[in-house]
């Protein structure tokens, strides 16, 4: 459904999306995951047609993204991170005028937001200015205003930023309703549980450009069964590195940031043989810290960096 | 001593936001400041005379000194500046009315070539010779400063005429008397000479000098103007150009709120999206000018003038004048506080300098030029033309051809400067 090749976006001397390339299928959940300004909103920009790009090729749907945007646009639904619904208006004003805005009209644009009040659960409170709903059923009309012409592409940029639980849970069914009806999705996240719980793939993004891709069990397996931190006196990060390389459930083991980084195939079982190691060297740990095999210690294993960062 | 600190935290911290704010400073400050210049300016004339003369056209065809005399008797009293040339040329009557209808002046008067005679005939005349002095008025001027001129004028014709008259009027009387005239004659030719010179000074059945105020040439002005007709053309200019900060702020909370982004994923081009952004904030423009003249005619009874297709032209090029300066204000403000401060500043400096707070005849010269960069004042023309003036189409086409132009510009500069986000 959507193929970019070496994508690029610069804004001045700065790479905001370098040379980025992925494909996402139809009815696929597609994660981008980073942190702030890792180039998420700027592609999702570039995908909606929203920004122009300096290199490569995007097609979305059969259509070249660059020399055909006006057949693309009825195929695409932005849900953007800002609650993009005018608030003095009822839900069901707003719908209706996004509707008719992609030319539906009169008892098809009746059903189409009938319809999509259903599926956010807001059918009650259609009448209702938008002002006066709750934090979670603002994110919920948001998510309507961009399904209310059926689109076979969905970006969803931060869909639950500032959302209760139960929001958020209500937004997660719905995505999977979503994908189950064949609509490709994709899903920018800095919160690496949402990925991991909806996504079939995931791009893990930092300075613009893709890190890793693939499904959440692939991209785990990269950090293989965890990774330890182990702080020591430098005279003893020295002694004490060639021993660990030599443990049978350490992968690797390297220093940074004046701390024994070890990447274990089974953590606990590497974490029990690493401290039988230093009794034995008599090389005492000063610190210990374990990274759990997740999405979160994933980029931090491939950047140095905490995705909230 | 911690309450103390408290507060003073507290009202730096406000001050330190308040400093940070450009919309709020031009508020408090720039915007009195500009309305205090300009106002002053225009007022100039009214509450300080000598500073500022209010400018009278003087045709003198009196064939006499008297006219002459009244004349320079106005120029002493420093409140009016008499013009008997315009460009190296004496004035003619003709050329006075012209620079009326054109609105390089608003007044003029005219002393016709008898007025000496009729100032210094003889009592015993038995056709008494009347002359009748024409004060020319743009009908856009208001009563407050023709009905204090008139009364001047007539104050200072008043006291020619008792100078000119009571030598005659003794003249006569002894002319009449003799030692041999009987007493009974003799009361008789005093009551004559009495009422003589009464009738000159105070009027009488047919006064022998009379000041009327008419319009120019050209003007189709059935009655003089009331005060809706005076004021309903620039209070109604005043308040569309409001509609700047309406659509300034509409489409800035657009771009806040991303709906702009949201459409522009829609299938839809910039130009239908602009075109639907603005169409109703014209509407309401030409909603507001209906509602206003409208009910100024029903209610008021204003007159709405001869020409309706006029007064649409022209009210569709006013409205497009404001609606177009609302873009412009758009594309150059980034924040709300920018709207606020930008809208205030220019919609009240440009409403006083184009005359709708104050006729800018009043103005100093340096100041009415500056006007005329303004569209408040080339629509309050055309208004006053066709309202107040009696024109019809033809003759408010330049002012419609200014108005058109200030639109054409602001939206041309709002549209290229424009940002959907």
């Amino acid at each position: 459904m959507i193929e970019i090749n070496g994508l690029v976006k610069r804004y001045g001397d700065r790479l905001a999306v370098d040379h980025l390339s992925c494909s996402v299928r139809a009815g696929e959940v597609f994660g981008l995951l980073g942190p702030n300004g890792a180039g998420k909103t700027t592609t999702i920009s570039i995908l909606a047609t929203l920004l122009p790009f300096d290199e490569g090729e995007v097609t979305i749907g059969g259509y070249d993204l660059r020399r055909e945007a006006e057949r693309v646009k009825p195929l695409i639904g932005l849900v953007p991170q800002e609650l993009a619904l005018y608030p003095t208006l009822s839900a069901w004003d707003n719908l209706a005028f996004f509707g008719r805005i992609y030319g539906l009209r009169g008892s098809r644009l009746r059903e189409r937001i009938a319809a999509v009040l259903d599926l956010v659960g807001l059918r009650d409170r259609a009448g209702d200015a938008v002002r006066t709903f709750s934090g979670g059923m603002k994110r919920r009309l948001n998510l309507a205003a961009g399904l209310i012409h059926q689109p076979r592409v969905l970006f969803l940029d931060e869909p639950t930023v500032g959302v209760d639980p139960q929001s958020r849970n209500f937004i997660f069914e719905h995505v999977a309703r979503l994908k189950a009806e064949g609509v490709s999705i994709i899903y920018t996240t800095h919160y690496m549980e949402e990925a991991e719980r909806l996504c079939d793939r995931v791009a893990i993004m930092d300075a613009g450009r893709i890190l890793a891709l693939g499904t959440v069990k692939e991209l785990l397996d990269l950090l293989g069964g965890g990774v330890i931190y182990a702080g020591l006196d430098a005279e003893a990060l020295e002694a004490l590195l060639p021993h660990v390389r030599s443990l049978p459930r350490v992968k690797a083991a390297s220093l940074q940031d004046g701390r024994l980084k070890i990447e274990a195939h089974e953590v606990r079982t590497a974490l029990l043989e690493l401290i039988e190691l230093s009794n034995a060297q008599h090389l005492p740990l000063r610190s210990l810290a374990v990274l759990e095999p997740n999405l979160e210690s994933v980029f931090l294993h491939l950047t140095g960096k905490r995705l909230r960062d | 001593m911690m309450m103390l600190n408290q507060i003073l935290a507290i009202a730096q911290k406000d001050l330190k936001i308040f400093l940070k704010d450009p919309g709020a400073l031009v508020l408090m400050f720039l915007q009195p400041l500009m309305f205090i210049v300009v106002m002053s300016y225009a007022l100039a004339s009214l509450f300080e005379p000598g500073e500022e003369r209010i400018q009278l056209l003087a045709v003198n065809e009196d064939h006499g000194h008297q006219a002459a005399a009244i004349l320079r008797q106005l120029d002493a009293l420093d409140a009016f500046q008499g013009e008997t040339a315009w460009q190296g040329q004496p004035l003619t009557r003709a050329a006075a009315e012209q620079l009326i209808v054109d609105g390089q002046r608003n007044l003029a008067i005219i002393f016709p070539p008898n007025f000496s005679r009729a100032l210094e005939q003889d009592l015993a005349t038995a056709q008494p010779i009347t002359a009748r002095i024409l004060l020319i008025a743009d009908p856009a001027t208001p009563a407050q400063l023709t009905e204090p001129l008139l009364g001047t004028l007539r104050g200072l014709i008043e006291r020619r005429l008792f100078t000119a008259m009571i030598p005659k009027g003794l003249d006569f009387v002894f002319a009449q008397l003799s030692p041999q005239t009987p007493a009974e004659q003799r009361q008789n030719f005093k009551a004559q000479a009495e009422q003589a010179v009464s009738n000159s000074l105070l009027g009488g059945d047919k006064p022998l000098v009379e000041v009327e105020r008419i319009t120019p040439a050209g003007m189709r002005v059935e009655q003089l103007p009331n005060t809706f007709q005076q004021n309903v053309p620039g209070y109604t200019i005043y308040g569309i150009f409001w509609i700047v900060s309406l659509l300034a702020s509409s489409v800035l909370q657009e771009r806040r709120e991303g709906t702009f982004r949201r459409m522009l994923t829609a299938p839809l081009s910039r130009a239908v999206m602009l075109i639907g952004k603005l169409t109703p904030y014209y509407l309401i423009n030409l909603a507001q000018l209906a509602i206003m003249l409208g009910a100024s005619s029903l209610l008021f009874g204003m007159s709405l003038g001869y020409s309706p297709i006029g007064l649409i032209v022209v009210s569709l090029i006013a409205a497009a004048s404001a609606t177009g300066l609302g873009v412009l204000i758009a594309a150059i403000a980034h924040t709300e506080a920018q709207v606020g401060g930008l809208t205030i500043l220019l919609l009240l400096t440009m409403s006083a300098l184009g005359g709708c707070f104050v006729p800018r005849f009043l103005m100093p010269e340096w100041l009415r030029t500056l006007g005329l960069l303004t569209p408040q004042a080339w629509a309050l023309e055309a208004y006053q033309d066709l309202l107040v003036r009696g024109y019809g189409l033809l003759e408010v086409l330049p002012k419609v051809g200014a108005l058109a132009a200030f639109a054409l510009a602001f939206f041309g500069i709002g549209v290229w400067r424009f940002r959907f986000e």
